[in-house]
């Protein structure tokens, strides 16, 4: 097969790792990790690079993303079909499997995630900062943009307040990849895990949705989209669902049909 | 408007806290109406900050520092503001839901509304099912308003609303919810009472329902 593989940069080692052992010829496109802030930009940009793709042969569109705060929930798959990763966020795709995923966020809700594209990749925006971005270096650029746009005062107040999430966290996790020297990276989520008072904790990470996107295995965890077909969030454990151009909200439907056999 | 409570009125629009609370110590040393100060400095203030809001003029930090000096005036006035001349637009249950740790965008719908005369109860985060179901029954009437910032937090707003229903409450509250990854369809499908893509627009919603 002809494939395209348009993803999040904070997985280029893994996509290109996989690309490169895959069977199939494998384009890759990477997309910048800062559009994770803006679902609507994400979705648009996607939805742009999805269009121009379908008219250039391939046998099928490869997304490496998640849902990421619904940012992949309603593109529409050209005259060739979308496949997806059932996840809802590149953790998922880090540790494996829905199921990891869940056991961690369930169990440790309050956890930072490092990993060493994810750390490399950051582009120096503050947006980013209340989800939870970095060193010392960038939150200082960011109090000083506030500094000359707000005057100190008010600096002070708004990294105390976008800065609160810190509070609430309790966990620095690095996953290591096995890809690349992932050390600096490594380093830098043990020294952010001092300062803030955070446990730190390495856990391995297991690139197999990656590769199963890549070699075309997508059983189970991945939705692949029919042509003209749209993504749609599914509420439950599948993580996404497909829907139709004619059909009413497969969500919806699928309620009513669970809702009469109870 | 007189020129004290134009003061009032620039200082939160441009989130200048020090100067808010400033003049509004002035306007009542001069003998100015407590309740003027509040309706026409004020709360004609934060209105015109959830418009510049939703216009893209203004965005979370501009709105963060505002709702600040607001409450920096707020807390000079409150003394001195009968209770009728407070006219609470109603009260408002407000937290993130279970599992969910967020807090910003929460924290900002519950300035907004407080700025717009509601009285707001804060549960938090990670707020139970349960949580919201006692405080709801503690303050009768009150609108119940969610935040998610995740997509595996957003069914916690589900299972609340049902929750709701199981404690026979749901028919006495409205139920508003909120957060980046929530949509108008997902509140739709969950029968939720309204949704709000951005705290302003929150502020108009949770008017709307009282």
């Amino acid at each position: 097969m002809k494939l395209k593989c348009i993803g999040c940069e904070v997985l280029a080692r893994p996509i290109y790792h996989s690309a490169a052992l895959s069977p199939h010829v494998v384009d890759v496109e990477l997309l910048p990790r800062g559009l994770h802030n803006q679902p609507a930009d994400l979705r648009a940009r996607l939805q742009a690079i999805v269009d121009a793709s379908g008219e250039l042969g391939y046998d099928a569109i490869l997304l490496a993303y998640g849902l990421c705060g619904q940012a992949t929930s309603g593109l529409i798959a050209p005259t060739v079909p979308v496949v997806i990763p059932r996840a809802h966020d590149c953790i998922t795709l880090f540790l494996g499997s829905r199921q990891r995923y869940n056991e961690q966020f369930e169990g440790f809700p309050g956890t930072y995630w490092y990993t060493q594209d994810y750390v490399e990749r950051y582009a120096g925006s503050g947006a980013s900062l209340s989800l939870g971005s970095g060193t010392q270096a960038e939150l200082q650029g960011v109090y000083e943009e506030y500094v000359s746009k707000y005057g100190q005062d008010n600096a002070d107040y708004l990294m105390e307040v976008m800065g609160a999430w810190q509070k609430h966290y309790r966990r620095a996790v690095y996953i290591e990849l096995g890809l690349g020297d992932g050390s600096a990276t490594e380093a830098q989520a043990k020294d952010e895990a001092a300062r803030r008072g955070w446990a730190f904790e390495r856990l391995a990470g297991d690139l197999v949705l990656i590769r199963r996107l890549l070699i075309g295995d997508w059983q189970e965890d991945y939705l692949v989209l029919p042509p003209g077909h749209r993504v749609v969030m599914s509420y439950d454990e599948a993580v996404i669902a497909c829907k139709s151009p004619s059909q009413t909200d497969l969500v919806q439907n699928m309620d009513t049909i669970n809702h009469a056999y109870q | 408007m007189n020129s004290i409570t134009q003061e009032i009125y620039d200082g939160i629009v441009n989130g200048q806290s020090p100067v808010v609370g400033q003049k509004v110590q002035e306007a009542l040393d001069s003998g100015m109406s407590p309740v003027v100060i509040l309706n026409e400095g004020m709360i004609a203030a934060m209105a015109e900050v959830g418009k510049r809001f939703e216009c893209g003029e203004y965005f979370v930090p501009e709105m963060l520092i505002a709702a600040r000096a607001m409450q920096t005036g707020l807390a000079l006035l409150k003394p001195h503001l009968q209770q009728s001349d407070l006219q609470s637009k109603g009260k408002v249950v407000i937290g993130t839901v279970k599992g969910d740790l967020h807090d910003i965008g929460k924290n900002l719908v519950g300035m907004m509304l407080e700025g717009a005369g509601f009285e707001i109860v804060d549960l938090g985060t990670d707020v139970s099912p349960e949580k919201f179901v006692t405080a709801a029954r503690e303050h009768h009437g009150a609108l119940v308003a969610m935040s998610a910032l995740l997509t595996t937090t957003m069914p916690n707003m589900k299972t609340t609303i049902e929750a709701l229903n199981a404690a026979g409450l749901r028919g006495q509250v409205k139920v508003l919810v909120g957060g980046a990854p929530v949509t108008e369809n997902y509140a739709r499908q969950i029968s939720a009472d309204g949704y709000a893509p951005d705290a302003s627009r929150a502020v108009a919603l949770a008017k709307s329902l009282v």
